[in-house]
């Protein structure tokens, strides 16, 4: 973006104006642009799907009436919020109460800023990029906190204190798997990160070697951790404290705090995608600007919907840990197989300073190999359970 | 938990959540069971209950012998019947029928006596209103002649469908002598 | 301990003179996972519960004492709202305790229609139970499966009796209605289905490592004490005490059957935690399947019900039976002066007992075990006031 407002200046639409404020300007613009054409719209269209593919797992139907299949139902559900009173605890630290859902929307929208979404398509490539997602996104804790502590509900104080130390500790695991990419390609920014990969599978970071290929699993756990997704959704157990630390926010509050889970989800999918998986990186079909910038946004977005869809598909599955358990899987597991990862990957670009293309290729083989065993075993569920001839199979996301 | 030791835990974790991933993603693949009820379904679904579905009560006042038999098996007293005796005619009127529906709680107590099946279930389910009094159904706005069975069998051509559907009806009932309802027939 | 007037005890620790508190919290009436409404006070310090002590009523709707209004026969169904999760057992368990007054004996084949829908109902009773226990620790998925087959059943006992939850398909000296036609292949068809889709289950959610982290080797009870508290049922059974009323006490046809009794045997843990209690229920469910398709096979021809007076006035005296419910040994007792309206009528549930437990079991466990526990003891809320 730097270089479209550049070209701007130097054609002179900017007379008189000093280029920081041009930058800002544009930066601000850009900004809201996103974040109210995209972002906002991707979280509340995460919600549909998330209800849609949870009530198919389970069996049965979605939301399927509020516009065509249902696509307007969060919209609905968002202006439904909109229009509830606005209530406040008497009891409650009212300045605190008030602050809370802002900093945590502050927390996941700041990210967006650096997440590149084309070879062009990026607001500010800062050249601490990832540092920069890492630490905005630790801004939720704070927010959380504010929330558990100022709604003066115990129920709400411990899902506030569980997501902090939740948080917290798992913003180490997520680091450490950062630092192997980072030490492949000795850049934090983003898109020095997509660059020095490839379009093909096998140029992708995550095959890259062994290391990394753990380091891709450590990561998406504890990034789903960070998020407050399940299986480590305690903060929020619905079962357990009614509804955590947003127990007592209703209407827009509510909605903020719903908006950030699910933006979040986002940013966790684009954030792998960007490390591990080759971000927008299209091969070179065609020489049209316009044209190559749709594909790579395309690609881009497919790849991190992708992992919004594998982390609403897991939520479905797996049953929630508790949270002694969720901090001994932190410490015990992912911080010491992290801390493997990083020097494994250290050894392993001493060793081979170009990279190992026969390892690539076989590791490439062995997750095809594995995503083939896992269509195997669904045959065999789906048998199981008497669905015998093809045609019984209703593969239609349509209802 | 059995301790599996370090690396079998982590095994263990990574087998058991791929084969729950696997059993789910089989069911995103395969029908739901929802029947989307009330306007995407292919018949009204009143029409696909059982027959002895246990829903809002009838009553067929032209095959009613006014025997007070279902008042005294409700158990909560919510059928109210009031049978005088004509001084004129000799004959038995009735001149209230009222069941309170917001009372009833479809236990199915008051069909069973009855001898000719005019109380009966019916697979009316949605019977809901903006008012306490309206669900008192009050059947008899004029008082009715009770009915009395004939000896050789029932002649009149209106009365006589509504007293076979009555006494199938109370042919599904169990009795001590074992009568069974015949096997061959669809008694759906 | 009275439930009025907690006081916070306020402890310094050490030379840092730092004041810590207990926390009262209370998991209210209203609460998404107490199944029903019960209320407990728990202090906690922290995560870690000291004290859990349940204050029950909020259900209470006199159902005894109905009964001495509205008679033997009007009683009925009544007894469906006792535990509606599972009405089967308690219709029989009425029908039961006035045949005992009286002396009636119910025919051959009224008893296997009561033994089939009872075990149909057992199952589903089950499901429900293993499907909210899974629910509360926090898969949503297998709730869902556990439901639909629930419903699957439910069309079942709809095609019998005419409802889906307050069955009173019993009636004092037999059951109402016969078999419907066509009702036995229907059974027999959904059992055949049916039976894999535990297996489903299982390979979701019962071995996975991140659920059997929460259930096993949580709050285990010991023989001894399952047995001073007057457990009954699966959650004596988990905790290996071979007891079952039909194995025992046999009352019904059940001598004419067989079957297993499960037990718990610590197979991910101790012996009686709750994974044992969850575990006993799913081998339950295998083995009511096994009951009903041998009642099928063995089901013999005749009436359904005995000659029962409708102003039914046994003799003066009383009677206790016990029907092994679905929640267990499930005790009807009733007292007659002679008259048509019963003296006094008087139902002894297992969640009664299993609610005075958990204050014991529940000391030093977190509070999201304290969910855990709740729900393994398979606790619903009109048992235990009804």
């Amino acid at each position: 973006m730097q270089e479209f407002l550049d070209s701007l200046i130097n054609q002179g639409y900017f007379a008189g104006v000093p280029r920081d404020v041009v930058y800002a300007g544009g930066m601000i613009v850009f900004g809201a642009i996103v974040v109210l054409v995209f972002v906002l719209n991707v979280a509340g269209v995460s919600t549909w799907v998330e209800r849609r593919v949870w009530a198919r797992i389970q069996s049965r139907v979605g939301p399927n009436r509020v516009g065509p299949q249902g696509i307007l139902q969060w919209l609905a559900d968002g202006i439904k919020l909109i229009m509830k009173e606005d209530v406040v605890p008497t009891a409650a630290d009212r300045p605190l109460f008030l602050l809370a859902p802002y900093i945590v929307m502050m927390g996941f929208v700041g990210t967006f800023v650096v997440l590149p979404f084309g070879s062009r398509l990026v607001i500010a490539d800062m050249n601490v990029g990832i540092l920069y997602v890492t630490a905005v996104t630790a801004l939720v804790v704070v927010g959380i906190l504010m929330a558990g502590w100022a709604s003066n509900n115990k129920w709400s104080l411990i899902g506030g204190i569980r997501s902090a130390a939740q948080i917290v500790s798992y913003e180490i695991p997520n680091g450490l798997s950062i630092f192997p990419i980072v030490l492949l390609t000795g850049t934090l920014s983003m898109q020095g990160i997509i660059k020095a990969q490839g379009w093909a599978p096998w140029n992708w970071f995550i095959f890259a070697n062994p290391f990394t290929f753990a380091a891709f699993f450590i990561f998406f756990t504890s990034a789903l951790a960070e998020g407050n997704r399940t299986p480590f959704d305690l903060p929020e157990a619905e079962s357990e404290l009614v509804a955590g630390f947003v127990t007592e926010y209703s209407g827009v509050r509510y909605l903020m705090f719903f908006m950030a889970e699910w933006g979040n989800l986002y940013v966790i999918g684009a954030v792998v995608t960007t490390l591990f998986l080759g971000g927008w990186q299209i091969p070179h079909v065609t020489d049209s600007v316009v044209l190559s910038a749709i594909l790579e946004f395309v690609t881009f977005f497919v790849k991190s919907y992708f992992w919004v869809l594998v982390a609403m598909w897991v939520r479905a599955t797996l049953p929630r840990t508790r949270v002694d358990q969720l901090m001994a899987v932190c410490w015990k597991y992912l911080v010491p197989i992290a801390f493997v990862n990083l020097l494994g990957t250290a050894a392993w670009m001493i060793v081979w300073p170009q990279g190992n293309r026969p390892v690539r290729f076989i590791m490439l083989l062995i997750a095809l190999g594995t995503v083939g065993y896992f269509f195997r075993r669904v045959a065999y569920h789906t048998r199981r359970a008497g669905v015998r001839a093809h045609g019984e199979l209703y593969l239609s996301p349509l209802s | 938990m059995k301790h599996r030791g370090y690396l079998g835990n982590i095994v263990d974790t990574a087998k058991t959540v791929f084969e729950g991933m696997a059993v789910t993603f089989s069911h995103l693949i395969r029908k739901p069971f929802t029947i989307q009820y009330p306007d995407r379904t292919a018949l009204r679904v009143q029409d696909t209950l059982p027959f002895r579905y246990r829903g809002i009560l009838e009553v067929d006042l032209e095959i009613c012998t006014g025997c007070l038999a279902c008042e005294r098996a409700c158990p909560i007293d919510c059928i109210v019947i009031d049978v005088v005796k004509d001084k004129q005619t000799r004959e038995m009127l009735m001149t209230r029928f009222d069941i309170d529906m917001a009372k009833c709680m479809y236990c199915g107590l008051c069909s069973e006596p009855c001898p000719t099946g005019a109380i009966h279930h019916t697979p009316e389910f949605e019977g809901s209103d903006y008012s306490l009094e309206s669900l008192i159904r009050r059947f008899i706005k004029e008082p009715v002649v009770t009915y009395k069975p004939k000896k050789g069998g029932e002649d009149d051509p209106e009365i006589l469908p509504l007293l076979d559907r009555g006494m199938r009806y109370v042919e599904e009932f169990a009795s001590p002598e074992g009568k069974k309802p015949e096997a061959e027939e669809e008694a759906a | 301990m009275s439930l009025a007037g907690f006081e916070v005890e306020v402890q310094k620790s050490g030379d840092t003179g730092l004041e810590t508190e207990e926390m009262t919290l209370n998991m209210g009436p209203q609460h998404p996972s107490t199944h029903g409404v019960l209320r407990f006070v728990v202090k906690a310090d922290g995560e870690v519960m000291r004290e859990a002590v349940p204050d029950v009523g909020y259900l209470h709707r006199s159902i005894e004492k109905i009964s001495e209004k509205v008679g033997y026969h009007g009683f009925m169904p009544y007894t469906d709202r006792v535990d509606y999760v599972a009405a089967m057992f308690c219709n029989q368990g009425w029908g039961m305790v006035c045949e005992k007054l009286a002396g009636i004996e119910v025919p051959k084949r009224g008893e296997y229609c009561r033994v089939i829908a009872s075990e149909f109902n057992r199952i589903s009773s089950h499901l429900l139970s293993v499907g909210t226990m899974v629910l509360d620790i926090g898969a949503t998925t297998p709730f869902f499966h556990a439901f639909r087959e629930r419903e699957k059943i439910n069309d079942l006992l709809e095609e019998l009796c005419g409802a889906r939850l307050t069955y009173n398909y019993m009636r004092i000296g037999g059951v109402a209605w016969d078999l419907p036609p066509g009702f036995v292949e229907r059974s027999l068809a959904f059992l055949d289905a049916f039976e894999p889709l535990i297996e489903e289950y299982n390979d979701l959610i019962t071995y996975n490592t991140i659920y059997l982290g929460r259930v096993a080797d949580v709050a285990a009870i010991s023989r001894e004490d399952a047995i001073n508290y007057n457990l009954v049922g699966p959650n004596l059974r988990a905790s290996g005490v071979k007891y079952d009323v039909r194995r025992d006490e046999p009352y019904s046809i059940y001598p004419e059957l067989e079957f297993d009794v499960p037990v718990g045997s610590g197979e991910e843990g101790t012996v009686g935690d709750c994974f044992d209690r969850y575990i006993v229920r799913i081998r339950e469910i295998q083995e009511s399947c096994k009951i009903l398709r041998q009642c099928f096979k063995q089901i013999p021809d005749g009436p359904v019900i005995a000659k029962v007076p409708r102003k039914f006035k046994p003799p003066a005296g009383d009677a206790y039976i016990r029907v092994e419910s679905a929640r267990g040994d499930m005790g009807w007792y009733a007292v007659s002066d002679g008259s048509e309206f019963p003296y006094r009528c008087k139902v002894r549930t297992g969640s009664f007992a299993a609610m005075a437990i958990i204050d014991k079991i529940s000391r030093g466990l977190m509070i999201a075990d304290l969910v855990a526990v709740i729900a393994s003891l398979d606790i619903v809320a009109p048992e235990v006031d009804r």
